[in-house]
């Protein structure tokens, strides 16, 4: 394709937008107080995110959901055997969007919490965007792998400069991890380019390893994807980064780069290691269920709404893993729709939490109670997200829940029941949570002075919830873009 | 059959008018709210009571013969073959539900307008009402599992808001909470059913599920798993849990549990009596008349499938059995006037599980639809109660009411009456309920001859539980209406946030609340006398395909056949007590409660504090939630604890990133005794550990040649 880079044109238009921002305060330092500087950098963020998303929704005019495998790719020689080469398929095409889409709402929420260093807090998101757009377009797998470990230096300065008390902690333990699986990934990935004499993904996806470096290949790509996901056992620095991170920071951290991890599976470990895919089933469905029971139980006994809300995204991750390796057309289907659904679910959570911590500065539920008093408003958006999270049929999260679970059932019964169990706990957390906070009298004095969400808070929420209806009463508007996919890569791990 | 732009109304405004009430009550205000609400409840119920009549009366039309008539909405879940649709299917269970839904609906929006005059939330309520109305709708419409499952779901969380809906009280949250959850419970296996359908079908849609089991034949069905042993829907056999099972049973089973949650049958019943917390008008509809009898209907509509198992048939035979008497006996010890209800509702499910379960559909049905009737009478009565004595609900502060409240006492007569169940046995005349429950128990005895397992038990349950059914029914009346006025030390005490201008005596309701109560009372008396041929009788014409029957199936036929009197003679057979062993049970029931609540009043109360064993076991609901809590929920906190701090914080936490992080501080220390714990040390340890696992991989995968 000759034409007009217009993938190259949306992942890099944030990055472009950042350094605007740099150039602009360098050229005025001095003439504008910081406070005054932040500001337009914010305004500026939102116009350069706003772009972005139009330009995504331009890529996704000229889309064609008919077709399977990439499109709109761009190729250029870049070093060697590696291209720079960009593409989307239908997966990516979705999960795209989702970021783009994400990262508005995300400046709109920063709008007033954040009160120092704005600027580079404006340049750090428009940075992370380009980045993750960058994991999802990439066709190539070393230019994925730049973006994919560019993607942690500016999520961890995130929660490092603007996270809360103990956020040194928490970015080092997000950074450690993500670190550890990556380095695996990055002797995998030397290793593939090597063996195949490309690092093309269409190339990859047909080159055949051999069944002994499958397993190993899978292995170090699956310690990286594991934590991203994150998996249990390798979950355990979510909860921290989550609560520490600032409330835009845990959105994009749950929002899309969990995403990751499965997309990961998805392009990598099913089409290029459909052996040891097979042959790791049986283990990723007891973690992937593990996952569900162990995290809910978990949830249930929090005292942190965000680490609630953190524990609740790695049971939700678990159906993801679960359909991802079902190895069925309604797993994979349901693996995909549960990423986007719950970008949408656990970003208005942590929005939802993000619009009491900033009138409170706690997340303890026990500071809460009888908020529906004084926030109606935000009490009934917050139970319609609430249900979103446990599944209830007519929002998005039951679309999910039940197709990774239904595939999962063709695979092993045992791994369908224990995932049913936790549609069992989420009700009995995400209702504990909601019944804390927001029902019951208010005891706290200080709440008596709460106000209801604000027209700005209204305009991050509201996007969201719309989505999280529509994706529940008209999934097939996602299975008709992620159908071709979800056909190419089980074709693909069929050896066809 | 009414017209498909009319059926579409009927299903869906109910929801719009849900989310105009509820979206822009600022706007239209609690007046505008309760009126498009009602109106449009009222109209759906006018017109699907229409259209029962006209489908019982005016002659079947071809539907309720060759199948159902289904108009497909909008496409919503379609994956290769795992196909649902948003449509509307209507067929002769649904033509029943619909009347039942919307009728009682209208009621109750209707009685809300008096019993909720006072309550600053009524746009909310009445907003909750109609969405109930539209999922209910929803669940009885559906023309695949997961539409069913939308409805089920959404019904759940309609009662959810209802029950909580008092959300400053502590006891309401609480038990909003305990149904949502033991329903969840229902819905675990109910999901499983569904992939189990799904597994063995490639289909979740009733049409070709059911018909390929009334055939025996998967004919254009493709199964997605592999059964372990037998071809045929019937014969499949697949492996659970480690397990061979008949398909047919095991996905009876997991429906059944589902069935169960929302029906409150034994062992999964605790959430009901705490949903009285509700307001008095949520008990009628959602606890009584509609949404408790889901289970009900999912079972007869699944009857296909019941129809080919014996375990699971046999499952639910015994847990309806339980179930109906395990309630009754709770129900002689409440104290609280909405808790006697609600056990004898539970009580009066569990009679209806047990006839599906023995393969009367017809009666289970037939039940369901007066218990309807003179249930949310029972409920609408007790409401009036408690709106006239100021929100007070235990009975023993009450006594006398009938002289301030002679229409409400009027009319829990009737709900009494029919509930208990009086009539003549081989006559048309009698109460409802009478001609329903005599239905079912009838059954349960000619199942019994023709050799269904349970079925024996069944039926002597049944027997000892109508016979308490009059006891705590007739106990309610005595103990509520009778005798001296008791609660005249409540004048101006504590309950005073009932803002009644004139505090003090009982009061009788306003004519809003009545009108409601009179056109049940309708319902309870006729209801019975006037379905009893078609919906049970003749009920094969009437359900058509609806209700599924097998050959082999003929305990409706025996009742006639081998129970009843020659048809010429008149001779009676020697079953002929089978069909006077209710009233009698039932008058001597009524006999008890009158010797100790009329005209000993006080020996009741006298066993009570006797404290008896027995009294302490019923009055204490046999100690489940005891049993529960200890249990279920602090086992589960418990667990939650141990994974949470053991778990995560001193196994993963502390063998991963902080052993990590202490073992480089102790390595540091060794070495320089100057760095602690900065980033790169981790990075080397890692790197490190990448490097040799780069090599490792190199060489194990062949790379070198």
């Amino acid at each position: 394709m000759g034409g007009f880079w217009i993938l190259s044109t949306m992942t890099f238009l944030p990055l472009l937008g950042a350094l605007l921002i740099v150039i602009v305060r360098t050229a005025t330092a001095g003439q504008a107080s910081e406070d005054d500087q932040g500001r337009k950098a914010m305004a500026a963020a939102l116009i350069v995110s706003g772009a972005t998303f139009i330009a995504s929704l331009w890529v996704f005019a000229n889309f064609d959901t008919s077709r399977a495998g990439y499109q709109l790719v761009e190729e250029a020689q870049w070093y060697g055997t590696i291209t720079y080469k960009m593409g989307v398929d239908g997966m990516s095409m979705l999960l795209i969007l989702l970021t783009t889409f994400l990262t508005p709402l995300c400046i709109i929420a920063s709008w007033t919490s954040i009160k120092e260093r704005v600027t580079e807090y404006a340049v750090a998101f428009l940075v992370l965007e380009t980045l993750m757009i960058g994991v999802f377009c990439a066709m190539d797998l070393v230019l994925f792998y730049i973006f994919f470990e560019a993607g942690l230096i500016p999520m961890f300065i995130i929660i490092g400069v603007w996270g809360g008390v103990d956020r040194i902690y928490a970015a080092f333990k997000f950074f450690l991890y993500t670190l550890l699986g990556s380095l695996f990934m990055l002797a995998a990935v030397v290793y593939m380019s090597i063996v195949a004499g490309s690092s093309d993904f269409e190339v990859l996806e047909q080159y055949a390893f051999t069944p002994t470096a499958q397993t190993w290949l899978w292995l170090a790509f699956a310690a990286s994807f594991a934590v991203k996901l994150p998996m249990w056992p390798v979950h355990t620095w979510l909860p921290d980064a989550h609560v520490q991170a600032p409330t835009a920071g845990s959105v994009i951290l749950a929002g899309i780069l969990l995403k990751m991890g499965g997309y990961g599976f998805l392009r990598f470990s099913l089409p290029m290691f459909p052996d040891a895919s097979q042959l790791f089933q049986p283990a990723m469905f007891v973690l992937a269920v593990i996952a569900i029971v162990y995290a809910s139980l978990v949830a249930f006994r929090q005292t942190d709404m965000k680490k609630l809300i953190a524990y609740s995204s790695v049971a939700h991750m678990g159906f993801v893993t679960l359909g991802i390796f079902s190895f069925t057309e309604a797993g994979v289907q349901g693996a995909i729709f549960q990423m986007l659904s719950h970008g949408l679910i656990s970003a208005a959570l942590f929005l939802i939490v993000g619009v009491v911590y900033d009138r409170m500065h706690t997340r303890e539920i026990a500071a809460y109670g009888g908020l529906v008093v004084k926030m109606p408003i935000f009490a009934a958006l917050f139970m319609m997200f609430t249900m979103a999270n446990v599944g209830l049929p007519g929002t998005s999260g039951f679309v999910g829940e039940i197709l990774t679970m239904v595939g999962a059932f063709q695979a092993s019964t045992w791994a369908a029941a224990g995932a049913a169990l936790g549609v069992i706990f989420s009700a009995v957390y995400m209702l504990r949570l909601y019944r804390e906070t927001v029902f019951g009298e208010i005891t706290n004095p200080k709440l008596e002075t709460m106000t209801d969400v604000s027209a700005r808070e209204m305009s991050t929420l509201i996007p969201l919830a719309i989505g999280v209806i529509l994706l529940g009463i008209a999934p097939w508007l996602i299975f008709d873009i992620t159908e071709s996919t979800t056909t190419r890569i089980l074709t693909l791990m069929a050896g066809g | 059959m009414l017209p498909d732009n009319v059926l579409i109304f009927i299903v869906l405004a109910p929801g719009l008018a849900a989310l105009i009430a509820g979206l822009f009550q600022r706007l239209i205000g609690d007046r505008g709210a309760m009126i498009v609400t009602t109106a449009t409840v009222l109209l759906a119920g006018i017109l699907s009571l229409y259209q029962l009549f006209a489908y019982t009366f005016g002659g079947h039309d071809d539907h309720g013969h060759t199948g159902a008539h289904v108009i497909e909405l909008m496409r919503w879940i379609d994956i290769g073959s795992f196909q649902a649709d948003w449509a509307i299917r209507v067929d002769a269970l649904s033509i029943v539900m619909m009347a039942v839904i919307t009728s009682v609906s209208g009621l109750v929006h209707l009685y809300s307008w008096g019993y909720m005059s006072e309550d600053p939330d009524r746009a909310r309520f009445f907003s909750y009402l109609s969405l109930f109305t539209f999922a209910m709708l929803m669940l009885v419409v559906a023309d695949n599992f997961i539409q069913l499952f939308f409805g089920w779901e959404g019904v759940g969380l309609a009662s959810y808001l209802l029950i909580g809906f008092w959300f400053k009280k502590e006891a309401p949250n609480a038990a909003a909470v305990k149904a949502f959850v033991t329903n969840r419970v229902g819905d675990f296996g109910l999901a499983l059913g569904i992939m189990a359908i799904f597994f063995v079908f490639g289909s979740v849609e009733f049409e070709p599920v059911f018909t390929a089991i009334r055939d025996d034949a998967f004919g254009a069905l493709q199964p997605i798993g592999s059964f372990v042993s037998g071809e045929t829907p019937r014969d499949a056999a697949i492996a659970f849990l480690g397990y061979e099972v008949n398909a047919l049973e095991l996905i009876g089973v997991l429906l059944f549990i589902g069935a169960m949650g929302k029906s409150a049958q034994f062992f999964l019943h605790v959430w009901l009596p705490d949903a009285m917390e509700g307001p008095t008008p949520v008990s009628a509809l959602i606890h009584a008349a509609t949404m408790v009898t889901a289970g009900v209907y999912l079972v007869c509509l699944a009857s296909p499938i019941y129809e080919y198992t014996v375990f699971a048939s046999g499952m639910i035979v015994i847990i309806g059995a339980v179930t109906a008497l395990y309630a009754a006996t709770v129900g002689l010890a409440q104290n609280d006037i909405k808790r006697v209800i609600a056990y004898s509702t539970c009580s009066q499910l569990g009679y209806m599980f047990f006839a599906a379960g023995v393969g009367a559909y017809e009666a289970a049905m037939f039940h369901l639809f007066t218990h309807a009737f003179f249930k949310a009478l029972l409920f609408l009565g007790a409401g009036s109660v408690i709106h006239g004595m100021h929100h007070e609900q235990d009975m023993r502060k009450m006594g006398g009411v009938a002289k301030f409240m002679p229409f409400t006492y009027a009319a829990m007569l009737i709900g009494t009456i029919a509930i208990i169940g009086l009539g003549w046995p081989h006559t048309t005349l009698g109460f409802s309920g009478f001609f329903s429950k005599d239905a079912i128990i009838e059954s349960a005895f000619a199942a019994h001859l023709g050799g269904v397992s349970f079925a024996q038990m069944a039926f002597w349950f049944g027997i000892t539980a109508a016979l308490l059914t009059s006891f705590y029914s007739w106990r309610l009346i005595y103990m509520t209406f009778h005798g001296p006025y008791t609660g005249a030390h409540h004048v101006h005490g504590e309950h005073d946030d009932h803002a009644h201008g004139h505090h003090g005596e009982p009061h009788e309701s306003p004519r809003v609340m009545l009108v409601p109560l009179a056109l049940l009372s309708l319902g309870a008396i006729f209801a019975g006398m006037i379905f009893y041929d078609p919906m049970f009788h003749h009920g094969e014409a009437f359900w058509g395909e609806a209700i599924y029957r097998a050959e082999s199936n003929h305990v409706i036929h025996d009742i006639e056949k081998l129970m009843k009197p020659d048809k010429e003679t008149h001779a009676p057979t020697q079953y002929e007590w089978v069909f006077w062993a209710p009233i009698l049970v039932t008058v001597a029931g009524f006999l008890l409660a009158t010797f100790t609540y009329f005209f000993n009043r006080g020996v009741g109360q006298r066993i009570a504090d006797s404290g008896g064993p027995l009294h302490s076991l019923f009055a204490n609901k046999w100690y489940f939630d005891e049993i529960y809590n200890v249990t279920l929920v602090r086992g589960t906190a418990l667990l939650g604890d141990v994974l949470w701090k053991t778990g995560d914080k001193k196994i993963i936490d502390g063998l991963g990133p902080d052993g990590v992080t202490s073992l480089t501080k102790w390595g540091s220390r060794r070495l320089s005794a100057m760095h602690t714990g900065y980033l790169y040390h981790y990075a080397f340890v890692i790197l490190a550990a990448a490097l040799v696992f780069g090599g490792v991989l190199y060489w194990r995968a062949g790379g070198a040649s």
